[in-house]
């Protein structure tokens, strides 16, 4: 199969950089020196072979041995010792470099960046970019026309393609300010945050599932709304970072700021059943630290993990120090198969926190107004005789105790045991360990034991002290659905009972088909058998527990009563005003409606500090040396007032000397606009990552987002409206020679769409997009059996209706299997953090765009959108569809072929109308029935022409 | 409008060097480092872990011992799973199975295999196999990437960026997935064990399914027939066409051929899924699952389909080995799943003299322990993962036939002579196909990236 172009790596543009007169160190030598020599001669002291150092500046007296080693070729004591000699070219610019005095720099993104001055009136990107053109003997192009200009700044700032009401507003809009408002009025639309959050997730790895074997489904979308919502209410950079990082440490938290920190929680989760926690702990938290590193930082401090860096300054010792600001959350190592991962909270939405209020507020409002009154007394008087009273609440009507882990529930009865040992409960088949649930006696202990594998998947818990044999005790047992042994209460008579752990590793549900057995195996009684669908508080437990009936409390004088019997009583008096009631439907409803609010995963410290050791060769049962929180070295040391914790280490990052951070940020902002950032290795600016093609430009925009407050708006709208960003894309033959992949920017940048704006642009131009902010993720088509053929269990279930229309960005994300179409079109995988954008061009991605029931429908809902224009002017439809997607009206030649192309296929059609209706019944969506099936399913076949073409799926 | 009439119209050099560029899908400058002995290569892939002890991996000493306790100085303080380190006596459990020699290598072979039995001195068994991951998820990772966390490149993306590919109407990489009758309900997979990692999209491996679709949307939409999409590709051709022209963008007439070669695996892969040219006495050969699409025994012809179609890296997972309970129940119906295919496959390799430069690889990510998990009764026991030693076959590719190299101790626990990991069989594999695994690299976040991470040697000694 032959596959896309990869355009082979621009030597040339370094071979430019040696034309000119002096040899820069890091523009030109550390590049040869980190590749070839530091694995011997730098940094790491484990790799180092020599005495001699490249990563410092070597001695005067090392210069001449240098030289003549680097040109030996092959012969005996050459340099490199490994791999190829150095080419020619390489040879000579060390040469130079020597003969020039060997002048050494500290690696040039480890200095502050320095701001270059810009003439008045001149804007600052031009200006930079043009210099350098100048100095390469190249001219800007000519500035894009207006359609190709607004499509382009519609791609780039919502993600979305203009509407054709757009794009007339916008030709008739001869003011010299049509295109800033144009920028404004993109980077006002909440489109814009979701755009830029597509980018953000890729960084933070964010998923819908929990990644390794079973990649059970977690909750994460509440932190995927916070981050478009950052977007879209332009939080400052510093702010966005410091939130995520450490949201939880700022003084007075609020809740959003806690959601925030979901960022360093995206990691994948190991539940797999057999793993050794300790293990999946330490890698958790070493995703955090290369993580954060490279989306904050470009640099790759995962290569410290093993052994000092072998390129970078950057110690393994410091490795280490940077885990430890992340090493302190109460997390386990083996995750929950499904489900989140503690820590974690409830995350209510601003409908459902005004949900919850909306219901607080109305409970106590009826407890407010609830009165009885003071006829307590004279209802007693009147109990028929053999009066009792029990709860009837969210009793489990048939007492099947069909629960699972996230159930809440509670067993009760009344037992009188003769011997130490027998079922009381149980929900699993007779003499095995499980699956399912028991209660039992053993050795007199109460044990419960909620088990899917007795070994290493299960809690079970025993109570301290033995149940005292031949008398009647009330047991209950209430489950909280939390997970944890702590969520397993025990009461003996009422009394809460001290509980001993013996395992408390729940990862999966452990309900069976089984019957609810009573007694098995006990010797003695068990009666007065009650199984509730909610863990019953304390107190009802107590009531439940008072064996006297009513008429034996009401005999009591009430001074003599105790108070479960005065509580009993009382709530068997309230349950007969409908009042009570209507407070207790209204509990019963908030209890549910909290229970079903999302939650998501955060960061959390835990009180006492987890000690942390270097690992040796990282591996995380060889711990060495003992290491406290630190920065590295090489970089400016934390400011002075930020505590050393990860609050500290997040103002660090953002701090304006940090050297790094600004750059980072808008090189991948650059990389956004014009495909490639200013560093090409966006997600390495160590002395291995690319020399910039313009530092004087990177440093400047740095600046410029330091300046302005870290406004991160202001910074898209400086790339967007200078006139680099603005030329055409049309690139001349000899241009194409000089520059192929496009990095000095004599021209506009051209390249494929990101997958998700492939499939929303198809949605948008059909009518099918369906647009809300936020919210579970969804899903849509995909093909059958996808899941299902990778692990036997459950398949994807594909949803319906509004669903199949939402923005990519809330498509249901599972690692194990990502959505087919986002795979294809080069989507990040979600794995582990990525920000470096790719993009080929293959013939699964031709398959897709063809023959996927997405583009199938949406070329019958462009169809539609044709033949309506059509009706409305004449011969007016194709134009308005080809103009839906590019922007543009046909050229005559174009129109010709697409005209012959419907009417060959209105042809085909009128000879077999069944193949039309065939064809336009791909989709859920309605099909218009007043529209003829021959001629719709023509045009559907044109529209998917026009959305196949490589400008429809291109931003140029 | 022809392809070379859009050569013609790509205007610049670059635009013509690139669309040469991408209908030439090259091995890489300086590939290969040695005379190849291999072509392609077919892994098996055991997905769960097959228990050496009870297939390959004869120790008849153990009956003696059975139910006694794991010796301290066999497990030495080892780690174990969660799943049994906790448990409270590691009993002895010998195979049930019983074993005999076979062919002139005499090679021992347990009564599951009987099919393999017959072509052992086509093979060559490792008994020395061992890796570092106890788990499934790192251990078929590591099996794939050469490390136990995703993100890497998998083997077959590797090769296929190495070598390029030999069919151009068919993908270099190709995946084939089984369900097996032993444990049903264990051990998903996951897209990423054939992802590129961080090399481009493009190598990734194409999962080739049973069904209407052996490729993704690879059929036209209801409604739709061949004519008019081959009208459909020439309208479209001629409509990019009219924007490569003003653009002069190579990445247009990269598309351009994309849809051609779509259009191309429209026919070619319906051609290569069709089984119903293949003789009675094939069928014969790889058993009457091979019959039924998705089976092991159907991907088992697939792939010998694939490599007569010179395509690089045909990977099929065959999943439920991972037998920690009922292994005897289980295993048996598993083995019945994979033997005869397995043969089959070298049979009809051999026949066809495809197998002299076509290596197949048998194994899974690691193996199982000599020590029942849950209790050891007369005709039950299970078995735990168990990295320290496992067994694996090859063939074929250039590979020393009849050969068994390295050897675990009484116990099939530790090994005691030549131990493989995982980076060597990987570098052994890339041998084979003349590549030196220290020199196949990429670089990503500033590091020449390899398979073999920082280890691996090519076992040369069990190559001709």
């Amino acid at each position: 199969m032959s596959n896309g172009i990869v355009l082979a790596a621009s030597a040339w543009l370094l071979t430019c950089a040696a034309s000119g007169q002096t040899v820069g160190f890091n523009q030109d030598i550390r590049p040869i020196l980190s590749d070839r020599c530091y694995t011997c001669h730098g940094p790491s002291s484990t790799t180092r072979q020599s005495k001699l150092r490249l990563d410092l500046e070597p001695p005067a007296s090392a210069r001449a041995e240098i030289l003549r080693r680097i040109s030996l070729g092959d012969k005996p004591g050459h340099m490199p010792a490994v791999g190829p000699p150095l080419t020619d070219r390489e040879i000579n610019l060390i040469k130079t470099w020597l003969d020039q005095g060997a002048v050494w720099e500290k690696h040039w993104s480890f200095n502050p960046p320095k701001r270059q001055p810009v003439p008045s009136g001149a804007n600052a990107i031009d200006f930079f970019v043009n210099a350098r053109l100048q100095r390469e003997g190249l001219h800007p192009s000519p500035q894009a026309d207006k359609p190709a200009l607004l499509r382009r700044v519609t791609f780039d700032l919502t993600g979305l393609p203009p509407t054709p009401e757009e794009l007339d507003a916008f030709l008739a809009d001869s003011s010299p300010a049509a295109y800033e408002k144009v920028v404004n009025r993109l980077l006002a639309s909440p489109r814009y945050g979701e755009r830029m959050a597509a980018r953000w997730l890729d960084a933070a790895r964010y998923a819908d599932t929990n990644g390794y074997q079973t990649d059970g489904e977690r909750y994460m979308w509440r932190w995927r709304d916070w981050v478009i919502d950052a977007f879209n209410n332009n939080k400052p950079y510093d702010q966005f970072a410091v939130e995520q990082l450490a949201g939880d440490l700022l003084p007075n938290a609020t809740l959003e700021q806690r959601i925030a920190t979901g960022f360093n929680r995206n990691h994948r989760g190991n539940g797999e059943g057999g793993i050794v926690p300790e293990e999946y702990a330490a890698e958790y938290v070493m995703d955090r630290v290369d993580t954060t590193s490279t989306v904050f930082l470009g640099l790759t401090v995962g290569c410290a993990r093993c052994h000092d860096h072998k390129y970078d300054p950057i110690k393994q010792r410091e490795y280490y120090q940077l885990f430890a600001y992340f090493n302190n959350i109460p997390e386990r190592g083996n995750a929950q198969k499904y489900g989140n991962s503690p820590p974690l909270i409830k995350a209510p939405t601003s409908a459902e926190q005004a949900g919850l209020l909306r219901l607080d507020t109305a409970i106590a409002a009826a407890e407010k107004k609830f009165s009885p009154g003071a006829g307590q007394p004279a209802w007693e008087a009147k109990l028929p005789p053999d009066t009792d009273w029990f709860s009837h609440r969210q009793l489990d009507p048939a007492n099947t105790g069909d629960f699972g882990f996230l159930d809440r529930f509670t067993l009760a009865a009344r037992v009188n045991a003769s011997a130490p040992d027998g079922g009381i409960f149980t929900r699993m088949k007779d003499d095995t360990d499980g699956p399912g649930y028991q209660v039992l006696l053993k050795d007199g202990k109460i044990h419960v034991n909620l088990v899917l594998r007795w070994l290493d998947d299960a809690i079970r818990v025993e109570t301290r002290d033995a149940l005292e044999l031949n008398r009647p005790h009330h047991i209950a047992v209430t489950w909280d659905g939390s997970r944890y042994a702590e969520g397993v209460r025990v009461y003996i008579d009422g009394a809460p009972q001290p509980m001993k752990v013996n395992l408390d590793q729940m990862n999966q549900n452990f309900a069976v088909p089984e019957p609810l057995r009573i007694g098995v195996g006990l010797k003695g009684q068990v009666t007065d058998v009650r199984v509730y669908k909610t863990n019953l508080p304390p107190a009802e437990i107590q009531v439940l527990a008072v064996p006297e009936n009513l008429n034996r409390i009401a005999a009591l004088p009430p001074a003599q009563r105790t108070p479960a019997q005065r509580d009993k009583i009382h709530r068997a008096w309230l349950d007969g005003f409908p009042e009570w009631i209507s407070i207790l439907d209204l509990r019963e409803q908030r209890e549910r409606f909290y229970d079903g609010i999302s939650t998501v995963m955060v960061m959390q410290e835990q009180p006492a500090p987890r000690e942390t050791f270097l690992l040796q060769r990282g591996a995380y049962d060889h711990p060495g040396e003992k290491v406290t929180r630190g920065v590295p070295a090489a970089l400016p040391p934390l400011p002075p007032d930020a505590p050393n914790n990860r609050l500290g280490l997040a103002r660090w990052i953002v701090d304006p000397q940090n050297p790094l951070t600004a750059r980072v940020a808008v090189n991948r902002y650059w990389q956004m606009y014009f495909g490639a950032g200013i560093v090409k290795t966006v997600e390495d600016f160590g002395s291995q990552g690319e020399w910039p093609v313009n530092p004087e430009l990177l440093d400047w925009l740095a600046t410029e987002f330091i300046r302005t407050g870290w406004n991160v708006k202001a910074m898209q709208k400086t790339i967007v409206m200078s006139a680099t960003y603005r030329q055409t894309s049309k690139a001349t033959p000899e241009l194409l020679q000089r520059d192929p992949e496009n990095r000095l920017l004599a021209r506009g940048p051209r390249f494929r769409l990101p997958a998700e704006a492939v499939r929303d642009q198809a949605l948008a131009v059909s009518g099918l997009l369906v647009e809300k902010v936020g919210g579970p993720s969804v899903k849509p088509y995909q093909p059958a059996g996808l899941w299902k053929e990778l692990s036997g269990a459950e398949d994807y279930k594909q949803d319906h209706g509004d669903a199949l229309y939402r923005r990519s960005l809330y498509t249901f994300w599972k690692r194990a299997s990502p959505p087919p179409m986002m795979a294809g079109f080069d989507a990040a995988g979600r794995e582990a953090c990525t920000v470096r954008e790719t993009r080929t061009n293959t013939p699964l991605q031709a398959l897709d765009l063809m023959n996927d029931v997405t583009f199938v429908e949406a070329s019958r809902g462009l169809a539609q959108k044709i033949m309506k224009a059509q009706k409305i002017m004449q011969n007016g439809g194709l134009d308005y569809g080809f103009r839906a997607a590019t922007s543009r009206l046909p050229t005559d030649r174009e129109r010709a072929i697409l005209m012959s192309a419907y009417n060959y296929n209105l042809d085909r059609f009128q000879t077999d109308p069944d193949a039309a209706l065939k064809l336009l019944g791909q989709g859920e969506s309605p099909r218009d029935p007043s529209l003829d099936t021959k001629q719709l399913a023509a045009w559907t076949n044109v529209a998917s022409l026009i959305l196949n073409l490589d400008e429809t799926v291109t931003r140029q | 409008m022809t392809r070379r009439d859009l050569l013609k119209s790509a205007a610049g050099t670059a635009a013509l060097a690139s669309l040469l560029q991408a209908d030439s899908d090259t091995a890489l400058p300086g590939i290969p480092h040695f005379a190849p002995t291999a072509k392609r290569v077919i892994y098996l892939f055991q997905s769960g872990a097959p228990s050496q002890i009870d297939l390959f991996d004869h120790k008849p000493a153990l009956a003696a011992l059975r139910a006694k306790e794991l010796p301290d100085s066999v497990r030495q303080g080892q780690r174990l799973t969660g799943m049994t380190a906790t448990q409270a006596s590691f009993p002895v459990a010998p195979s049930l199975f019983t074993f005999a020699q076979y062919g002139q290598s005499g090679a021992p072979v347990s009564e599951l295999m009987p099919h393999t039995a017959r072509v052992v001195d086509d093979l060559c068994f490792i008994k020395s196999m061992n890796t570092e991951q106890i788990n499934h998820d790192p251990a078929v990772t590591f099996c794939q990437t050469g490390f136990q966390l995703a993100g890497r490149p998998s083997i077959g993306s590797w090769l296929a960026y190495g070598l390029g590919s030999e069919n151009k109407e068919l993908p270099a990489f190709v995946v084939m997935i089984s369900q097996g009758s032993g444990n049903m309900s264990d051990q998903p997979l996951y897209d990423r064990l054939w992802g590129s990692g961080f090399l481009p999209s493009k190598y990734q491996g194409v999962k080739f399914r049973a069904g209407n679709d052996p490729v993704l949307y690879l059929s036209n939409p209801p409604g739709v027939d061949p004519a008019m999409r081959r009208r459909y590709l020439d309208d479209l051709a001629q409509l990019n066409d009219v924007n490569l022209r003003e653009f002069n963008d190579p990445e247009i007439s990269t598309r351009i051929s994309q849809y051609e070669m779509a259009y191309k695996m429209q026919t070619s892969v319906p051609e290569l899924t069709d089984l119903s040219k293949e003789s009675e006495q094939t069928f014969n050969l790889y058993g009457p699952d091979a019959r039924r699409p998705g089976t092991f025994a159907a991907n088992c012809l697939l792939a010998r389909r694939l490599a007569e179609r010179g395509v690089r890296f045909i990977q099929l997972f065959h999943r439920g080995w991972d037998q920690h309970t009922n292994l005897p129940k289980q295993i048996r119906g598993q083995a019945k799943d994979t033997d005869q295919a397995s043969a089959a496959l070298i049979t009809d390799l051999k026949q066809r003299g495809l197998l002299k430069d076509t290596l197949v690889v048998w194994g899974g990510e690691f193996g199982r322990t000599v020590y029942s998990q849950g209790k050891l009764t007369a005709d039950d026991y299970g078995r735990d993962h168990h990295p320290r030693a496992f067994t694996i076959w090859l063939s074929g590719g250039g590979v020393k036939p009849g050969l068994t190299h390295g050897e675990s101790d009484d116990f099939s626990y530790n090994i005691v002579r030549d131990p493989v990991d995982v980076h060597d069989l990987h570098a052994t594999i890339l041998r084979t196909l003349g590549i030196d695994h220290t020199k196949l690299t990429f670089k990503f976040q500033g590091r020449h990236f390899r398979l073999t991470d920082v280890k691996g040697r090519a076992v040369t000694e069990v190559l001709s």
